[in-house]
């Protein structure tokens, strides 16, 4: 396809950096998705990627206070994110990213993503913030891999390659995802022996809240201590959670829901778990609709797996999360061993 | 006789129950935390032990509530299990075929669905303490009256007010509005109820099947009010456990007697703990920017017990 691409579109209009770039990448929302592909888009093309720590106290306060009212947490927790690494780097990555298919688009506040950032009131390095909706066609799409890469190098080829090295990092990624191994182990390149108890409890949501352990309050690691097998939403493949949601009365319009009801659909289908977790944030409007949306289909069908809502924001502590978590497990295992009398 | 001892230290009360081998309730103790739990559960120790028969033996401790890791190393618990668990036994095991257990506390509220024995699903509220023990207990004290007659009031309701339960804030201004309009004081608290339990079954019995037999434990099932008003809203017939004050106690002790089989060897420190000097401090770490506060419990210098950290660096396992 990108064979075809008009190559001589004029590269004049980007910023020349000297020497090594330093390329900032909030670990923050869509780092979780992507950042196997940009880390090595990036590094392909000689710039240093430079990756802002785990989340921690002083991250989420840097952004909550920067941050206006309105805003979810995981929004917070990435101007925190940038706001740790804007003296670090020359320039920060922060995409626009309105569709990543036809005929759905990613959360509202993603498509605002770059402006609410440049609207901070602080000193910030350059923004690097290309348009990627892949609803106005492939041609679209390329031409903004285009423009990024016309930060780094003029060479249209070195770009197609570094693009296409890096959609071959994001591929492996995806498929270490849906062989089973859990999304921060994947990133990281560390895997750890996962529990084999009998029970297993499948953790749906955003995985920028789930995967931030800071933000989960480490609640996989939490069942994982319990020896309870955690499934999670990436686990299930594209091709799954297409087919179920196609089945929906209505069509889903936000991408990354879609990744929660399919996999919670098809847990359900399989009887694949013995419970189910979802993890939402407070005042995203995506989640509460969603929410709904299982609850009244799982009810619907009659299953009796016991599915429990976690709402977290920034005032969440941890004694209300241990709680439920640990009332939650006593539950589907005294459920299950009274199964089995 | 052999005892098991449960204990529930809540926000706003700690409750203490020994129940013997056939689960009967030999005594217990209910009695305000009064944001001490510490000198709570060791005072309500002392109290207990004056009521029992002076040859009981303890075979086994649970704790449960809000503070019930810290009520645990007072105590020696050997089984510290959480609210919604305890609750959740010790309600099938007053009412074996129970199928709903409303649950409402000093600062929390919860639904508990049981099939069978066996707790299927649960709710419990989230950020909001609007309809909780400790608001109709603000009001009380609002309006003057002694919250143990609050039930009364209610029950002599002809006409009762409406009252926006949906927010402590706005319900209390609603209620003073009332008030000015010359209401009659039953009717403005038996408004009330009607408005905890609307805001209850909205916000935490929300898309669940509320199926007979429903039981109401918890201090605030004291309210003969707020029964009335659930069984008018529901249409059902809402039963109130004998000892429904302190169900969260008797589930400790029931898990603890569980836990404890048939082998006599309890970790419970004895009657005498409650003259043991416990000294609890807390500081902040130092060792990365998440600055956690560390809470840590001594007695005459020896560390028992220590958390709060997110790295688990400086947590001690109980004894």
């Amino acid at each position: 396809m990108f064979i075809c691409v008009n190559w001589s579109y004029n590269l004049g209009v980007f910023t020349k950096v000297g020497g090594q770039m330093k390329i900032g990448v909030p670990r923050a929302l869509l780092y979780y998705k992507y950042f196997p592909l940009w880390d090595a888009f990036f590094s392909e093309l000689g710039a240093e990627v430079v990756l802002s720590p785990q989340t921690n106290k002083r991250i989420l306060n840097l952004g909550t206070e920067a941050a206006e009212n309105e805003v979810c947490l995981p929004v917070k927790v990435f101007y925190g994110h940038v706001l740790s690494l804007k003296d670090k780097v020359n320039a920060l990555f922060v995409p626009r990213i309105v569709s990543v298919e036809g005929g759905a688009y990613t959360c509202p506040k993603f498509l605002g993503l770059p402006d609410m950032i440049r609207a901070l009131d602080v000193d910030l390095p350059q923004i690097i913030s290309p348009t990627f909706d892949l609803k106005l066609g492939l041609w679209e799409f390329y031409r903004s891999v285009y423009e990024l890469g016309g930060f780094f190098t003029k060479n249209v080829f070195k770009i197609i390659m570094a693009f296409q090295k890096g959609l071959n990092k994001l591929n492996s990624f995806e498929n270490l995802l849906h062989d089973g191994h859990l999304l921060n182990e994947a990133l990281t390149g560390r895997f750890s022996p996962a529990p084999r108890g009998p029970l297993r409890i499948g953790v749906v949501g955003h995985p920028y809240n789930i995967f931030d352990s800071y933000v989960s309050m480490n609640l996989i690691e939490r069942l994982q201590k319990k020896d309870i097998r955690v499934l999670t939403a990436e686990m299930v493949s594209p091709e799954i959670i297409n087919e179920i949601v196609s089945n929906l009365q209505k069509k889903l319009f936000w991408t990354y829901e879609k990744d929660v009801v399919g996999a919670v659909f098809h847990w359900l289908d399989t009887r694949a778990v013995d419970g189910i977790i979802y993890v939402l944030s407070f005042a995203c409007g995506p989640d509460s609709l969603i929410q709904i949306l299982i609850e009244h289909e799982a009810k619907e069908k009659g299953f009796s797996v016991p599915i429990m809502p976690i709402v977290i924001d920034e005032h969440s502590g941890e004694a209300g999360l241990v709680t439920r978590l640990e009332a939650f497990t006593d539950m589907i295992s005294r459920k299950a061993v009274k199964e089995k009398s | 006789m052999i005892g098991y001892l449960g204990v529930d230290v809540g926000s706003v009360s700690t409750n203490l129950v020994v129940i013997d081998e056939e689960t009967n309730v030999v005594s217990y103790i209910y009695r305000r935390t009064m944001g001490d739990p510490i000198h709570a559960v060791q005072n309500g120790l002392r109290e207990l032990k004056e009521l029992l028969p002076a040859e009981i033996v303890i075979n086994g401790a649970g704790t449960t509530g809000s503070a019930r890791y810290l009520s645990g190393v007072v105590v020696g618990a050997d089984i510290v299990k959480n609210e919604i668990t305890a609750h959740a036994v010790a309600a099938s095991h007053v009412a074996p075929d129970v199928q709903t257990v409303l649950e409402i506390g000093g600062q929390d509220s919860k639904i508990i669905i049981l099939r069978e024995g066996v707790a299927v699903d649960f709710a419990m509220n989230t950020v909001c303490a609007a309809g909780t023990g400790s608001f109709l207990d603000h009001q009380a004290e609002r309006i003057g009256i002694p919250i143990e007659e609050f039930g009364n009031y209610a029950l002599k309701s002809q006409n009762p007010a409406q009252i926006a339960g949906r927010c402590t804030v706005f319900a209390e201004s609603d209620m003073i509005h009332k008030q000015q309009m010359g209401y009659h004081v039953e009717d403005i608290i038996y408004g009330l109820c009607q408005s905890l339990v609307r805001n209850y079954l909205n916000n935490v019995a929300k898309g669940k099947e509320l199926m007979s037999p429903i039981i109401f434990q918890g201090g605030v099932a004291a309210n003969l009010g707020i029964k009335k008003a659930f069984e008018e809203t529901l249409g059902m017939e809402i039963m109130i456990p004998k000892h429904y004050s302190v169900m969260g106690a008797i589930g400790a002790a029931l898990l603890a007697k569980e836990k404890a089989g048939n082998k006599i060897e309890s970790s419970f420190k004895g009657f005498s703990t409650s003259d043991i000097d416990f000294k609890t401090s807390s500081f902040h770490c130092k060792g990365c920017s998440n600055n956690c506060e560390i809470v840590k419990i001594e007695v005459d210098g020896e560390v028992l017990a220590r958390w709060g950290g997110r790295c688990g660096k400086w947590e001690i396992e109980q004894t």
